[in-house]
């Protein structure tokens, strides 16, 4: 009877441990992060390179995609009932500079740079090499997590204001399918924007990119089980990368909107 | 300059090598050569509806309460609470609940895929499995395809309906500035039955896409274990782009030229 109950409650047990050790790998990182010394500068900014080089492609199509196709063609078809076009502007500060710039970033950079790193910490970690580098002493944390953890962040916030500028122009795209002029566009566009909505987008991205960066680490980590183990790894890393990047934009979008209602209002 | 080009041509070659891939497989599934393993195909079915829906509801569920919170604060702040639903409709059934499900489906199948056909590549299973006569592509890709093709649509479908339930409860019993009642009429007047159907067919357009690129990156494998992991990361960006590009065709080839809404003529 007891065991039938222990097999019921494992997963529900191993799925709150490994949140647990999440946040305490969390809480390791930022600690060896703040406490001197700072070996991590030449591998904090080879990662951001890295990112940088392996993102920027796919963000520019899949923002400039999805800004054109979702909030685009689908806002401005209803718009266009009204003859009310112009109000294309207004709603891309809602969907793009709030919504959709930092969520697809936070996919894109879940999806390609956080897979790259899960694969290559995996791959270090089933040849034993994290184990050396600890013999060696040398602390894993601070000189393989810190430098990621700090790059993504870094990388995640630079590369909403890149979408934002392809979604947007996603949203010109749009304007222009119509067969209607930009200069209303820029008009509502610019009097509805305010820099709640744009620092309240970077905060969001930075955070998704601590997210993607604990749980791209973590998974990488505790890769195990040979050459299956690694892409097992990559694989419940996005998975759960994915879940809480939407998680924590329910909660922020929600706390963001409840909390400064001066957004909301339509101009 | 050479460098350049070489590179373009190299990524036109791979992308050349993928289509034929892609087309052999499908190949496979229309000639119905797979049926020969259909029971392979169907314990597929069964590992997919065990692993993967619950995630792929939870995504879709998220969404949801994600198209509901931005429609009831949209619509507030244009003086027409009552009108969220509008905004949850469009916003769910037209764009997010198959961007989800594409997400979903590239994080947990695609990669899924991957790294097991990956593992049995580098493991020599499926060298093995030629030499036992088996021909593996049919055995291990379509057998995927197919199955796939069997479980999703229904997936999706519950998906869409986790999306509706979650932005319901946003509307409705989270923020409260509309009635149940009416809240529904609107949700309801503003979707009709081929909506739904260009939803699915949206979503399986991504889900194939997203199970043959699994297959070719899994059934290519080379590099030892640190090249599985390589290769599932490189899934990973393929898929993403494809998610995307479908989606927006989708949006421009069923809504483009006609917003399908009951207003005006």
């Amino acid at each position: 009877m007891a065991s039938i109950g222990q097999r019921a409650l494992m997963p529900a047990k191993n799925l709150l441990e490994e949140a647990g050790d999440m946040v305490i790998l969390t809480g390791k990182t930022v600690v060896s992060a703040i406490k001197p010394p700072y070996p991590y500068g030449g591998e904090f900014v080879s990662q951001f390179l890295f990112a940088l080089k392996l993102c920027w492609f796919p963000l520019l199509i899949s923002t400039v995609a999805f800004g054109y196709g979702a909030p685009g063609l689908q806002a401005a078809n209803f718009l266009v009932l009204f003859g009310a076009i112009d109000r294309l502007g207004g709603f891309f500060v809602l969907a793009s500079i709030r919504e959709f710039a930092p969520f697809v970033t936070a996919i894109v950079l879940a999806g390609v740079a956080g897979t790259a790193i899960t694969a290559d910490l995996g791959a270090r970690k089933i040849r034993e090499e994290l184990d050396a580098l600890q013999v060696l002493g040398v602390d894993p944390i601070k000189n393989l997590v810190v430098p990621r953890f700090l790059a993504l962040m870094l990388v995640t916030g630079l590369f909403d204001i890149y979408a934002l500028l392809f979604g947007i122009f996603g949203g010109i795209v749009a304007t222009l399918v119509n067969g209607a002029p930009l200069g209303p566009f820029w008009a509502t566009f610019f009097t509805n924007a305010s820099t709640v909505d744009l620092w309240g987008s970077l905060l969001k991205t930075t955070l998704y990119g601590a997210i993607i960066a604990i749980v791209c680490c973590y998974k990488g980590m505790t890769a195990s089980g040979g050459a299956e183990g690694v892409g097992r790894a990559v694989n419940q890393a996005v998975v759960i990368a994915f879940l809480g990047i939407f998680a924590f934009n329910y909660v922020f979008t929600q706390t963001l909107l409840a909390t400064h209602p001066e957004i909301q209002v339509i101009r | 300059m050479s460098a350049i080009s070489t590179k373009g041509s190299g990524a036109l070659e791979s992308a050349g090598v993928l289509m034929r891939f892609c087309g052999r497989i499908l190949g496979e599934v229309y000639s119905l050569k797979v049926m020969k393993y259909f029971g392979e195909a169907l314990r597929q079915a069964g590992i997919l509806i065990l692993s993967s829906t619950i995630v792929i509801w939870s995504l879709t569920f998220i969404i949801g309460l994600q198209c509901g919170i931005e429609g009831a604060y949209f619509n507030r702040s244009v003086g027409s609470p009552a009108y969220a639903g509008v905004f949850a409709a469009w916003c769910d059934l037209r764009e997010l609940v198959p961007y989800s499900f594409g997400y979903m489906m590239a994080a947990k199948v695609g990669t899924g895929i991957v790294a097991e056909l990956g593992s049995m590549r580098i493991s020599d299973e499926i060298d093995a499995l030629e030499v036992m006569g088996v021909p593996s592509l049919t055995f291990l890709c379509s057998t995927k395809l197919l199955a796939a093709w069997m479980v999703l649509p229904f997936v999706y479908l519950s998906g869409v309906g986790a999306g509706f339930l979650a932005s319901y409860l946003a509307v409705v019993q989270q923020i409260g500035e509309v009635s149940s009642g009416g809240y529904q009429l609107i949700f309801w007047m503003f979707q009709n039955p081929p909506d739904l159907i260009y939803s699915v067919i949206k979503g399986m357009t991504m889900a194939t896409a997203i199970v043959l690129v699994g297959c070719y990156y899994g059934y290519n494998a080379s590099g030892g274990p640190v090249g599985v992991g390589t290769a599932t990361a490189k899934s990973m960006v393929l898929n993403i782009v494809l998610v995307h590009i479908i989606g927006m065709l989708g949006t421009q080839l069923f809504w483009g030229a006609n917003p399908n809404a009951p207003i005006g003529g």
